[in-house]
């Protein structure tokens, strides 16, 4: 607790937690990807994972906490570095080199935004998945979670809302991985360029990964009506 | 090298001035003609107080002493950036020759809330000193020298201390740094001592103190986005933050205090 009283112990514990959601990620992409070996696979992994209700439950309180912690932390964060600066610049102009590093689109510059809109994205896909909040009468007629993921999958405004969820998410974490690293303290001449690739080929794994689902169905889907 | 003969400039300045710290500051513009390209940006100042004098006009007040890079105490954001375009550079290493004739050159003081302005670009950085006075040091017995040879460093940890040491101070971090953040100039005097024997003594101490004299001053947290590195005239480099990390991370966990 006492570790979260001073900038550095927040963003330690900012890293932490981003890095088990990182973690995370690629054990949902992983299963996910079962979607493309077929129903079977699918819906075998589906049923196992849900038989577990002991190590869900607890996966999911894990989870959710990592998450609120997070959050909370990056308003905090936000809220003392954006007063840092009372007065901003009349002009800025980074000295760092390179094309993407100078702009204003550099993933470390939008943490918080891309953060917001990934959380914004985090809650359509739990009313999607989880709570099949919008979903209910299509979902009554068959229990396979296979078939409910391409209900969900083929609609077009989960195609628009999952790429563009998808590509931001990869954004926060192409910054996010290596970041976290720093804010652990891990640094080292040999190691930091090889997590720096890292974790941009992550962010670029984790945004066509997702993103390439509703993409999927979508393509299979116009196939299947010409 | 011999560089080519350029043209005298003429050049648009837009000066930030405020009288004081509780009067609302302005930009406000000057024009400067026959200005040489090897002339320093510091001189080009002096010319422009020249002209004000001359004018009646209250004259820019900046800071500066050494004038070859070494003190510290020049700085201010030259289009947009700290210590204007070059890298490992200060504003008084800074050549005119940099600019091209009829630019408009916008100079701003270092901006954050615990750098407040004192006047025109001035700024106050006693932040910078409490968080020094806080733990930047170590404590060692008064009287004789102590012999050079006494305490054995091995050149690698020697070397890396004198990296770290290498700060001035300037604030070069905290202006161009989008949270307006300390971590460098922080860490840089934190690794200076972690990594010489003498600074073992005191360390978890040191760091601990430290950050939170940094944090209590209002500077902003590190967000790893690395622009203090780009704009320190020193060439301080972030791994020393990763350090301050370590450090910080481990006394917490470990201080008995
Ligand atoms: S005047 Fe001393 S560093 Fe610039």
């Amino acid at each position: 607790m006492t570790a979260l009283s001073s900038s550095i112990g927040r963003k330690f514990v900012m890293g932490l937690t981003g890095l088990f959601l990182c973690f995370f990620l690629v054990i949902h992409l992983a299963g996910n990807l079962l979607l493309y070996v077929g129903p079977e696979a699918y819906d075998h992994y589906a049923h196992t994972l849900h038989e577990q209700k002991g190590f869900l439950l607890f996966a999911e309180v894990f989870l959710f906490t990592a998450f609120i912690i997070h959050i909370l932390l990056a308003v905090r964060l936000s809220r003392d570095n954006f007063a840092a600066r009372k007065v901003s610049y009349a002009k800025t102009s980074s000295k760092k080199g390179g094309r993407l590093a100078a702009s204003v689109i550099a993933p470390e510059v939008w943490m918080f935004w891309s953060g917001a809109i990934v959380l914004g994205f985090l809650i359509c896909h739990l009313g999607d998945f989880k709570f099949e909040w919008w979903w209910g009468n299509e979902f009554a007629s068959s229990g396979s979670e296979y078939h409910k993921a391409s209900i969900i999958l083929r609609d077009p405004r989960v195609l628009v809302v999952y790429c563009i969820g998808s590509v931001i998410l990869g954004v926060h974490v192409s910054h996010g991985l290596a970041s976290a690293f720093q804010s652990l303290g891990v640094n080292h001449p040999k190691y930091t360029p090889v997590i720096h690739w890292c974790s941009i080929a992550f962010g670029w794994i984790v945004a066509i990964g997702f993103a390439s689902f509703p993409i999927a169905w979508a393509l299979t889907e116009s196939a299947a009506t010409h | 090298m011999i560089s080519p003969v350029k043209k005298n400039l003429s050049l648009n300045l837009r000066v930030w001035r405020q009288p004081s710290a509780d009067i609302p500051g302005e930009f406000r513009n000057y024009q400067l003609s026959d200005i040489s390209p090897d002339m320093s940006f510091l001189e080009m100042l002096d010319i422009l107080n020249e002209q004000l004098v001359e004018s009646g006009e209250e004259p820019v007040a900046f800071d500066h002493d050494c004038r070859e890079g070494i003190c510290g105490t020049c700085g201010v954001v030259i289009n947009g950036q700290a210590h204007g375009p070059d890298n490992e550079t200060t504003t008084c290493q800074l050549h005119m020759r940099r600019f091209a004739d009829g630019d408009t050159i916008v100079i701003e003081p270092w901006r954050a809330r615990a750098f407040p302005v004192l006047r025109d670009l001035v700024v106050d950085r006693s932040a910078f000193d409490r968080i020094v006075q806080s733990g930047g040091y170590v404590s060692v017995r008064t009287g004789q020298a102590p012999d050079g040879n006494a305490i054995l460093v091995p050149s690698q940890d020697q070397e890396e201390a004198m990296d770290a040491a290498a700060c001035i101070g300037c604030g070069a971090c905290v202006a161009a740094c989008k949270n307006a953040s300390a971590m460098l100039f922080t860490s840089a005097k934190v690794s200076h001592f972690a990594n010489l024997p003498q600074g073992h003594p005191e360390r978890k101490k040191r760091v601990l103190a430290m950050i939170s004299q940094h944090d209590e001053e209002g500077f902003g947290a590190c967000t790893n986005t690395y622009e203090c590195e780009a704009a320190c005239p020193a060439a301080i480099s972030v791994t020393h933050i990763a350090r301050l990390n370590r450090e910080y991370m481990k006394a917490m966990l470990t201080s008995k205090e």
